[in-house]
């Protein structure tokens, strides 16, 4: 079985420091991947590349199998796009946009534009000029839902959505893999994609940085867990437990950082009077900044 | 779904109607206004006298392929309306139309969306292509109308042939430059550039027919001007020329032949 995506020694140069370089990725079939990275790292270069938008300079990009430039239309027919920066025809509404492009794509109907129109509460009949950006955004989401398309390829998808319609998105995105569809999406913060991915890539500067799951990325991230004495414990009270670490101490609130399991700690905190305990879930924007500084670190 | 979004040339068409009803409404104005003051042109041969005593050098720019005789029905049209205002009101129709149809939706960005539907790059502009056509033959009919009516209302004696053949030349010079502002646009997605450089070879290309007569040095030029083509043959009292009419037509497709070639290859602006 080909891999849905798989950028193959992706190159795009522009100026000293935009484009990307020598990109190597596979996305598989049946899989949210989140192509991550801070502003101007490439992502959006990668994916007009994916879109035939833009040509590499060297390498190639092959979707479904097929290459970009060869058979660009074919690869479109059965990609739903959402542009980075979204824009649409002011003159028409939301209708009738949908309409042409379904007639573009020769679509027999559009009661599927209809249905996600209604999912999102979108009004489709006052004229695009008049929609706020987040309508506008749910505009960009239906054209590119619309058709049930095998690949979604979407650049910062939940920018500009309020929360509650990001559950939406994060909804089709679920019900589109669960189809056997493949979604490949960007954004430049991690907490956007981590509860919808299954695997991630980091960019950074052009290059790739990183590739791996949410789950094993979730492995290295550490707990953290703050611990409220009723009597400050003496300093040496939790050294020496397997995976713990003492982050900081301000009087009689300690706040540690946990490796692996949870255990050791309890039993070290049973010998004292606890006030309060609270644990915060693994924070995966902390790994993802550590990456970037080790990363530093490697490259000087 | 929505008959006049059925394609990428009917959504073209869709987009210039507005528009269209208003460069209808200023075509048919002119010509209803210069048609109407014929009468008082008619009989008045001192107006030839005037015209006669122009300075050689805005002769070139007053006639319409033949001799001037201001005051014949075919003279005063060609003064009036094609020696200058048809083919300025045209071109500009025609090069804005071109500069927009690419250029004017990359830059205001949804070419992205556009060409992320499963259509080739070749065939949104040729459709495009076509639209532009569409429209300015469309302008011509309207022109060619409303010199037909107008004429017959005040007798002004120039034939249903040579008042389409002098239209029809217009058109055609028309389409040459809002190809060339099509293929400019396509090939650098700069709408400016593609208006600013079409329009300063038309404006150089006019004057260079207009004086060429004159300037012995530039005088062999002449032909390289399109606006030869569109007059020379003096279509209002002769009709067209076959030859002429090929080379503007010539244009159009040598230019139009070259829009999918520098469109196809090239990064599309983010």
């Amino acid at each position: 079985m080909t891999d849905v995506v798989s950028l193959q020694g992706l190159t795009k140069s522009y100026g000293p420091a935009r484009g990307v370089v020598d990109l190597d990725l596979t996305v598989r079939s049946g899989e949210v991947f989140g192509f991550l990275g801070p502003n101007g790292a490439g992502k959006t270069t990668t994916i007009r590349t994916m879109l035939d938008l833009i040509r590499p300079t060297s390498g190639r990009a092959l979707i479904f199998g097929l290459d970009t430039r060869a058979d660009g239309v074919a690869i479109r027919s059965r990609i739903g796009y959402l542009p980075g920066d979204l824009r649409l025809y002011e003159q028409l509404t939301p209708r009738e946009l949908l309409s042409y492009f379904g007639a573009l794509r020769h679509m027999p109907t559009l009661a599927e534009a209809g249905r996600l129109a209604a999912r999102f509460d979108l009004e489709l009949d006052r004229p695009v000029a008049a929609l706020s950006r987040g309508n506008r955004q749910k505009v960009g989401l239906v054209q590119a839902f619309m058709h049930r398309p095998q690949l979604l390829v979407l650049d910062e998808p939940t920018s500009g959505l309020d929360p509650l319609v990001q559950q939406t998105f994060y909804e089709l995105a679920r019900e589109a893999v669960a189809d056997g569809r493949t979604v490949f999406l960007s954004s430049h913060v991690l907490s956007e994609v981590q509860h919808v991915a299954d695997r991630v890539a980091l960019v950074r500067d052009g290059r790739l940085v990183l590739v791996d799951s949410v789950e094993n990325l979730r492995a290295r991230a550490f707990t953290r867990v703050e611990v409220t004495f009723a009597v400050p414990p003496p300093e040496d009270a939790f050294e020496g437990l397997p995976g713990v670490r003492v982050l900081t101490r301000r009087g009689d609130v300690v706040l540690f950082t946990l490796g692996g399991e949870v255990d050791p700690l309890l039993k070290a905190l049973a010998r004292h009077r606890v006030i309060a305990l609270d644990s915060h879930e693994a924070d995966l924007e902390d790994v993802f900044l550590s990456l970037y500084r080790s990363d530093d670190r490697h490259a000087a | 779904m929505i008959a006049m979004l059925h394609s990428v040339l009917l959504k073209s068409l869709r987009d210039v109607r507005r528009a269209f009803v208003w460069w209808s409404v200023g075509l048919a104005g002119l010509v209803a206004l210069m048609v109407s003051v014929y009468p008082s042109v008619r009989d008045n041969t001192s107006l030839n006298k005037l015209v006669n005593d122009y300075p050689e050098a805005l002769k070139g720019f007053v006639a319409f392929g033949g001799e001037i005789d201001y005051v014949s029905p075919a003279g005063y049209l060609g003064s009036e309306l094609f020696s200058l205002m048809v083919p300025l009101l045209l071109l500009i129709a025609a090069i804005g139309a071109g500069a927009r149809a690419i250029a004017g939706e990359e830059e205001r960005g949804t070419l992205d969306l556009l060409l992320a539907n499963p259509i080739s790059r070749r065939r949104v502009a040729l459709e495009k292509l076509a639209a532009l056509v569409a429209e300015i033959v469309a302008l011509g009919l309207v022109l060619f109308t409303a010199l037909e009516i107008g004429s017959r209302a005040v007798a002004l004696d120039v034939s249903t042939w040579h008042l389409a053949a002098a239209t029809a030349s217009a058109v055609l010079l028309a389409l040459s430059y809002g190809a060339l502002a099509f293929l400019i646009g396509a090939a650098t997605g700069r709408r400016g550039k593609a208006t600013g450089i079409t329009a300063a070879l038309a404006v150089a290309a006019y004057v260079l027919n207009g004086l060429a007569p004159l300037v012995g040095a530039i005088e062999p030029l002449q032909k390289a001007s399109p606006f030869y083509y569109y007059a020379a043959s003096d279509p209002l009292r002769e009709g067209l020329a076959a030859g002429h009419v090929g080379v503007l037509i010539g244009i159009f497709v040598v230019v139009a032949v070259l829009v999918p070639l520098a469109f196809d290859r090239r990064d599309l602006a983010a």
